[in-house]
């Protein structure tokens, strides 16, 4: 058992380091993992739980602001990415912070196309977010299950 | 807790402490409220700043600080902090995505105690408490010297009465004027908030033409208040007015020109529409000669802006309507919207502003302001800055036409209106795309329409967490809209002004 899980938590440690080095989290996903304690166990899978469906339904808006036959309300377009932006940075979701600042950009300048683009690549990065995300829930519930500790991973 | 309470018990204090926390990103707000406890604080959380100002009202010994994010949806951040500041005094730490030092100034000039940016990290919420101790410093400083004030005026009446007594026995009628002379000299009076709108108050009802000193002392019906303070203060109000006047007529002819400037002051437009306790002032901005209105005494947003139409845009059009051309206002409506808010709340809230208006809307003016006026100065400043702001509403608004838009086409309402309608799109069908969605890994980009129609069944659930309150806006909208629109006519159609004796002072 043991053996088994060394080898889960050697593939919990690769994997989450794998995922700040492809840019998917940052330090403040740390600082987050750092408010886990044993009063809190869930608290991080609850907070990013929280924020998919803050993604769910801003996008929703964005898509909605967007689809104007008509003028586009820019500005409104703006205030979604904006508090997607704030929520983002707040848990640590660098790529989507990232998309956010252009997707800003793009908005300030009433940009239809870039705005459409920008909401289309949100959308695939919060996703694949939440399928990376999910995947390392998945391992650290196996490592509890074989009898072991999740293990605190060091980012350089 | 009084401070030396607090300076004691260090070691205690901060632990225990009372945090209201408000923010309607649910995710910021869990993320906030863990923060918070794991610095031992008590926490209590709202995503609304409705909820919040009314669980500030119920009890204002409730808490000890306020944390609000600064883009909320049912009322901007900076006007709860400014309410949260007039009404119950308590320090308050503004929280934004914004790093934009605009923002942070105008928080600072709203009264923020501090400027935080999100991602919020819990090394700065560790010292938040240092605010707390602060604030209770501040107002124990305060109470001290307006108790000091108090007694010298009193003071000054015993002194006066004795003299008499002496004077009717020594015949020293010399005396007794050196002596009221000199007592006049002694304890200063300070304007306060207060005791400005009082002053306001009596003008408008007596009239600028009958303003005099008597007449507005006894109306004001202020204990050791004397004839010579309001005396003094009235020639400073006339003196500001008249500066206020000449200035606006200078800036009439600058703005004109300056299309930054338009985009500055569209801005402010916006920075202007949070500041609820606004309008007393209105007809005093307007100056001397003006009838002055008599002030409502509540300074609710709503209730302020029936005067904001006919006050402003009156004076601006008897000045031969080139005022109205955007004078102390940068040219658009948008300089309407400025001016009517700026100079409320300058009269309303605080004390200074005569200079407001159109010292707000322009850049750099508020240095003209009479030296007397200093300690109002930094009021002004506010003011000032205010107008100067990137506006932080709701909704991030684009320069010009379309900020203002913002409060004439009721953007804000149709904004907040449409999320309201999640439930009623396709919910059925999206609830089983919104499944795939999440358990297929569809990673190739949906078009706008796809996004629309899987997001709007997830918008179900989250009607119910999140009530946009079309109702708040709405009323708040809609009573800028009023004032908006009836400004927007005013300039067209300047004939309907002729309400009142508007007099422009020169």
């Amino acid at each position: 058992m043991d053996a088994l899980v060394a080898q889960l938590q050697m593939q919990y440690r690769n994997y989450t380091v794998s995922l700040y080095q492809q840019g998917f989290l940052d330090d403040q996903f740390t600082e987050l993992k750092k408010l886990q304690d044993d009063a809190s166990p869930d608290f991080v899978a609850e907070v990013l739980s929280l924020f998919f469906e803050d993604c769910v339904k801003l996008i929703g808006n964005m898509a909605r602001a967007l689809d104007q036959t008509g003028t586009v309300d820019f500005s409104q377009v703006g205030a979604s990415v904006h508090q997607l932006k704030g929520s983002s940075s707040s848990v640590g979701a660098k790529r989507v912070k990232g998309l956010c600042i252009t997707f800003k950009e793009y908005c300030e300048a009433n940009n239809y196309e870039g705005c459409v683009r920008c909401l289309q690549q949100v959308d695939i990065e919060f996703k694949a977010l939440q399928t990376k995300l999910q995947d390392m829930f998945n391992l650290e519930k196996q490592i509890i299950q074989a009898g072991g500790k999740v293990p605190q991973v060091d980012i350089n | 807790m009084t401070v030396e309470q607090g300076v004691q018990a260090v070691d205690q204090f901060p632990v225990g402490m009372r945090v209201l926390a408000v923010d309607d990103d649910q995710t910021c707000l869990l993320i906030l409220e863990t923060l918070l406890h794991r610095c031992q604080y008590h926490v209590t959380t709202t995503d609304k700043a409705q909820t919040a100002l009314e669980l500030l009202r119920e009890n204002k010994n409730k808490f000890d600080l306020v944390i609000s994010d600064v883009d909320m949806p049912d009322m901007d951040g900076f006007k709860l902090l400014e309410l949260v500041g007039l009404e119950m005094d308590l320090p308050v730490i503004m929280l934004s995505a914004h790093s934009d030092p605009k923002y942070v100034m105008k928080g600072v000039k709203h009264g923020a105690c501090d400027y935080l940016l999100k991602p919020v990290r819990i090394e700065e919420l560790k010292n938040i408490w240092q605010h707390v101790v602060r604030k209770s410093k501040l107002k124990k400083m305060k109470g001290i010297v307006t108790n000091g004030e108090s007694e010298g005026n009193s003071d000054q009446n015993g002194v006066r009465a004795n003299r008499k007594r002496k004077d009717q026995l020594e015949e020293k009628d010399e005396e007794e004027q050196e002596q009221e002379r000199g007592n006049d000299k002694k304890p200063r009076v300070i304007w306060t908030r207060e005791l400005h709108n009082k002053f306001l108050a009596a003008v408008d009802h007596v009239g600028i033409k009958n303003a005099v000193p008597k007449k507005i002392l006894d109306l004001m019906n202020v204990d050791n208040l004397t004839r010579e303070n309001v005396a003094s203060h009235l020639q400073k109000f006339r003196l500001a007015l008249k500066k206020i006047t000449n200035e606006a007529k200078q800036q009439a002819n600058m703005a004109a020109a300056n299309s930054h400037f338009m985009q500055m002051s569209s801005l402010k437009g916006f920075g202007s529409f949070h500041h609820s306790p606004i309008p007393l002032g209105s007809s005093q901005f307007h100056g001397g000669a003006a009838t002055m209105r008599h002030y409502p005494s509540n300074r609710t947003f709503a209730g302020m802006f029936p005067h904001v139409s006919s006050s402003l845009p009156r004076n601006l059009h008897n000045d031969g309507g080139h005022m109205l051309q955007g004078t102390p206002f940068p040219p658009l409506e948008n300089l309407h919207i400025n001016s009517n808010n700026k100079a409320f709340p300058s009269f309303a809230s605080q004390q200074s502003s005569l200079l407001v208006a159109p010292s707000m809307v322009l850049e750099g003016h508020q240095q003209s302001t009479s030296p007397s006026f200093s300690p109002h100065l930094e009021i002004n400043k506010r003011l000032e800055d205010w107008s100067n702001n990137i506006p932080q509403s709701n909704v991030h608004s684009e320069p010009d036409a379309l900020g203002w838009n913002m409060f004439g086409n009721s953007t804000n309402q149709t904004y907040f209106c449409r999320d309201t309608d999640f439930g009623s799109s396709s919910a059925a069908q999206a609830d089983s795309l919104q499944m795939k969605q999440q358990h297929e890994n569809i990673f190739s980009p949906m078009t706008v329409a796809q996004l629309l129609r899987s997001s709007s069944a997830n918008e179900g659930l989250f009607m119910g967490q999140q009530k946009l309150e079309n109702g708040f806006m709405a009323s708040d909208a809609g009573s800028l809209d009023d004032i908006v629109n009836s400004m927007m006519t005013q300039e067209q159609s300047q004939a309907e002004f002729s309400e009142g004796d508007w007099v422009w002072v020169a």
